[in-house]
C-alpha cells in the first residue's frame, strides 16, 4: 500500500502561548517547534498499517527550511521518504491554499513514482490553529473520498475499513481507495525513534519541492478572512469534587447542581 | 549543553530527553517505593536501543563517541539514577570481554546486549569488597571446561542479566596473579541468583547475590588468559568508574534544577525564596561543582576515546562527582525546607540515590588511593 502522510510543524503544544501585548501577533519567541500531535498519530497509524500489509510511506510538509526537522523526525519513526514543500510564494497561503499546494504535490509525487497513493493520512487538526480543514479540503481538491476522525484502520479487499470516532461512540466506515483520512488520538501512542533509526534519518535526503516543481501551483485567493485574533478568556477556577468513591462524587455534584437550581 | 557533543548526539539528546520525561521520570517514583524492577520501562528503553549505547559499532552498536554517550547517560540519570545504573552496569559487565575477550566472546556478548539483554560484572564477594583480591570463588579446569564454585554479592543486574563476567581463582596460591575472568551465560546449570538487596537508593536497579555451584562452562569462556583476571577487572573498573561519575553528575544536575524551580515558586516574606542571595549562592555552588564534575567526566572519557592512560582521571571523575552529588542533593533538600524531607517531593530520593556512588565500583576511599598512587608515584 502506497501511503502519504501530510504533517505540519507547530509550536510546542506543551507551552502556553500568548499574544504580544497590544498586538494580534502570536509570541513564539523561545518556543520550540514540534510535529503536530495529531500528525504523529496519523504517522503511527500509517506505520502500523504498512507493517501489517506492506508498502511505503512518504511524508510531506509545507513550511520554511526549519520544517525539514519535522520530516526528519518522521523518517526516524516509519516514513520511507520525505519531502519539504517550500517556496516564498506559499508563505501567505491559508488552509485552502495549502490544500491546493498539497494536492499539487500529491500529483507531482504520483507522476514521479508512476503510481498513485492509495491512502493519504492527515491529522484531524493542527494543535496551533485547530481548523481541521486541510484534510477535507485536500480530499476535495483531489476529488477523492474522505473519512475523518479515525482511531483505527485496516485493509479490506476493496479498500479500507476505518473506525471513526463520533460524538456518541464509534462508527465503522468502509471506503474504496484512494481516499484521504484524518486521524484522531488512537488507543496507542506514537513510537519513539530508535537510536539507529534517528541516526539513519539524519543521513536521508529530504528533497525540496518548490512552486516550479509543482507546475507553479497557485494557492489562489484565501478562502477565509481573519477578522480578529485574541486570547481566549481565562476560565474561572471551578469547584473540584473528589469524594471517596465515584458514586459519592456524583451524588455530591447532583446535590450541588440542585442547590444552584440548575437541575 | 555543557558537554561538547556532535550534532547527531544533540538530536539524540532531544529524543532521549523526551523519552525520559514521558516514560521514566514520573513512573520511577512508584518503583522507588516498591523496589520492584520496572521491566516495562526497561523494555521500552531496549526498544529505543538505549541499552546498547556503549556497544562498539563493529559489534552492532552506534559508533558514538564516549562524550556523546555521556550526554545521553546524564539525561537518563536525571530522570532516574537507578534506571541509568542498570544500563551502565550492563556496559560494565561487557567491558571485560571487550578489553580482553576472544573475538567469538566479543561477538557473543554484544549480540546478547543488542538482542535486548543486560550484562553483569561479578567481582565482589562477602569477604572481598575493597580487597577484591580476597575472592574465594574458584574455577577448576576439567578437560574442555572450567567448573566454578562460589558466591558473589552486591551484583548489579544479577537477577536480570543475560551474561556475567565473573572473577574466580584458578590458582589460590598465586594471590592476585591466580585470579581469572570468565564469561558465564544466564541459564547455565549451577548458576543461580540469591538474596536480593533491599536498598536505600537506586531502587529501580536490581542488586543480588550470584551463586555458582559446580557451574560448568566451556574453557573457551575464559576471558584473556589464566591469571589475568585481576588485571582485567582493574582495567574494567578504570573505564567504568567514569560512567558512575557521569550518572552522579546527572543526579546533581537534577537536584539543582529541582531546587531552582522550587526556589522560584516558593514565596516567603512576600517574594520567591530564590530572590535571597543566600539561596542564589547555594545554586552557584551547585553549578560550580556540577560543571566541574561534568568536565572531569568528559576529560576522562576523551582520554579513553584517544586510547590514552585514564586511571587517575577516571578515579577523580567518579570520586568528585559522587561526593558533589551528595552535597548538591543535600543542599537541594535544604532549599526545599521541610518539603524537601518529604517523599512527596523529588529531592530526598536524590540523596538516597547519590550515596551508593560514593561506595560502588571502588569506594571513594579506594579512589583516593588510586589518585594518590598515580600522583605520588613509587618512592
Amino acid at each position: 500500500m502506497e501511503i502519504l502522510v501530510c504533517l505540519k510543524q507547530v509550536p510546542d503544544d506543551s507551552v502556553e502561548i500568548h499574544l504580544k501585548p497590544g498586538t494580534e501577533e502570536v509570541n513564539l519567541d523561545g518556543v520550540d517547534s514540534v510535529v503536530n500531535a495529531f500528525d504523529t498519530y496519523a504517522l503511527e497509524m500509517a506505520a502500523r498499517l504498512k507493517e501489517a500489509v506492506g508498502g511505503s510511506i512518504t511524508a510531506i510538509t509545507i513550511g520554511p527550511e526549519k520544517a525539514r526537522d519535522a520530516v526528519k523526525t518522521c523518517l526516524a519513526v516509519g516514513a520511507n521518504q520525505g519531502y519539504l514543500i517550500s517556496d516564498p510564494a506559499f508563505e501567505a497561503a491559508d488552509t485552502l491554499g495549502k490544500s491546493r499546494i498539497l494536492a499539487a504535490a500529491v500529483r507531482h509525487l504520483e507522476a514521479e513514482a508512476g503510481k498513485p497513493f492509495d491512502l493519504i493520512f492527515c491529522g484531524r487538526e493542527a494543535t496551533d490553529r485547530a481548523t481541521g480543514q486541510v484534510g477535507p479540503q485536500l480530499a476535495e481538491a483531489l476529488g477523492v473520498g474522505l473519512i475523518t476522525d479515525l482511531v483505527d484502520i485496516e485493509q479490506t479487499g476493496a479498500g479500507i475499513c476505518a473506525k471513526q470516532e463520533t460524538e456518541s461512540g464509534y462508527r465503522r466506515v468502509e471506503a474504496a481507495t484512494p481516499c484521504v483520512v484524518t486521524v484522531n488520538k488512537p488507543a496507542y501512542d506514537p513510537r519513539y525513534p530508535t537510536i539507529k533509526s534517528k541516526l539513519a534519518a539524519r543521513k536521508m535526503p529530504i528533497p525540496v519541492l518548490s512552486a516550479a516543481e509543482l507546475d507553479n501551483v497557485d494557492p489562489g485567493r484565501p478562502g477565509s478572512h481573519v477578522v480578529r485574533v485574541y486570547e481566549p478568556a481565562k476560565r474561572q477556577a471551578g469547584v473540584k469534587i473528589k469524594e471517596e468513591t465515584c458514586e459519592e462524587s456524583v451524588l455530591k455534584a447532583v446535590a450541588m447542581m440542585a442547590d444552584a437550581k440548575v437541575l | 549543553m555543557a558537554y561538547l557533543i556532535s550534532e547527531e548526539a544533540q538530536e539524540l539528546l532531544g529524543a532521549v530527553k523526551e523519552f525520559c520525561e514521558n516514560e521514566v521520570k514520573e513512573q520511577c517514583k512508584e518503583y522507588d517505593r516498591s523496589g520492584e524492577w520496572p521491566k516495562e520501562i526497561y523494555d521500552k528503553a531496549i526498544e529505543m536501543q538505549l541499552h546498547m549505547l556503549e556497544i562498539p559499532e563493529e559489534y552492532g552498536g552506534m559508533g558514538l563517541s564516549r562524550v556523546d554517550v555521556a550526554a545521553l547517560f546524564e539525561e537518563m540519570a536525571k530522570a532516574d539514577a537507578g534506571f541509568a545504573t542498570t544500563i551502565s552496569a550492563s556496559g560494565l559487565g561487557t567491558k571485560p570481554v571487550l578489553i580482553a575477550g576472544s573475538e567469538a566472546l566479543k561477538k557473543r556478548a554484544c549480540k546478547l546486549i543488542v538482542d535486548g539483554g543486560f550484562g553483569a560484572f561479578c567481582l565482589t564477594e562477602p569477604g572481598a569488597g575493597s580487597d577484591a583480591s580476597a575472592g574465594k570463588t574458584t574455577a577448576v579446569k576439567d578437560g574442555d571446561s572450567y567448573i566454578l564454585n562460589g558466591r558473589k554479592c552486591f551484583i548489579t543486574n544479577g537477577g536480570i542479566a543475560s551474561f556475567y563476567c565473573v572473577t574466580a581463582m584458578t590458582d589460590k596460591s598465586a594471590g592476585v596473579k591466580g585470579m581469572s575472568m570468565f564469561f558465564v551465560e544466564a541459564g547455565t546449570p549451577g548458576l543461580s541468583t540469591g538474596h536480593e538487596e533491599d536498598k536505600l537508593g537506586i531502587r529501580t536497579s536490581n542488586t543480588c547475590d550470584v551463586v555458582f555451584e559446580d557451574c560448568r562452562i566451556p574453557a573457551s569462556n575464559l576471558i584473556g588468559a589464566e591469571g589475568k583476571g585481576f588485571s582485567i577487572a582493574m582495567k574494567t573498573l578504570d573505564q567504568a568508574r567514569t560512567w558512575m561519575g557521569c550518572i552522579a553528575t546527572g543526579i546533581a544536575q537534577r537536584g539543582m534544577e529541582e531546587a531552582i524551580a522550587y526556589g522560584k515558586e516558593r514565596v516567603q516574606f512576600g517574594k520567591p525564596v530564590l530572590k535571597n542571595q543566600a539561596l542564589q549562592f547555594k545554586v552557584a555552588d551547585m553549578a560550580i561543582k556540577i560543571e566541574t564534575a561534568r568536565q572531569m567526566v568528559a576529560h576522562a572519557l576523551t582520554l579513553m576515546d584517544k586510547g590514552l592512560p585514564h586511571t587517575k582521571e577516571s578515579a577523580i571523575a567518579k570520586c568528585y562527582a559522587s561526593d558533589i552529588a551528595m552535597e548538591v542533593a543535600s543542599e537541594a533538600i535544604q532549599m526545599f525546607g521541610g518539603y524537601g524531607y518529604s517523599r512527596e517531593y523529588p529531592v530526598e530520593k536524590l540523596l538516597r540515590d547519590a550515596k551508593i556512588f560514593q561506595i560502588f565500583e571502588g569506594t571513594n576511599e579506594v579512589q583516593r588511593i588510586v589518585v594518590a598512587n598515580n600522583t605520588i608515584g613509587k618512592f
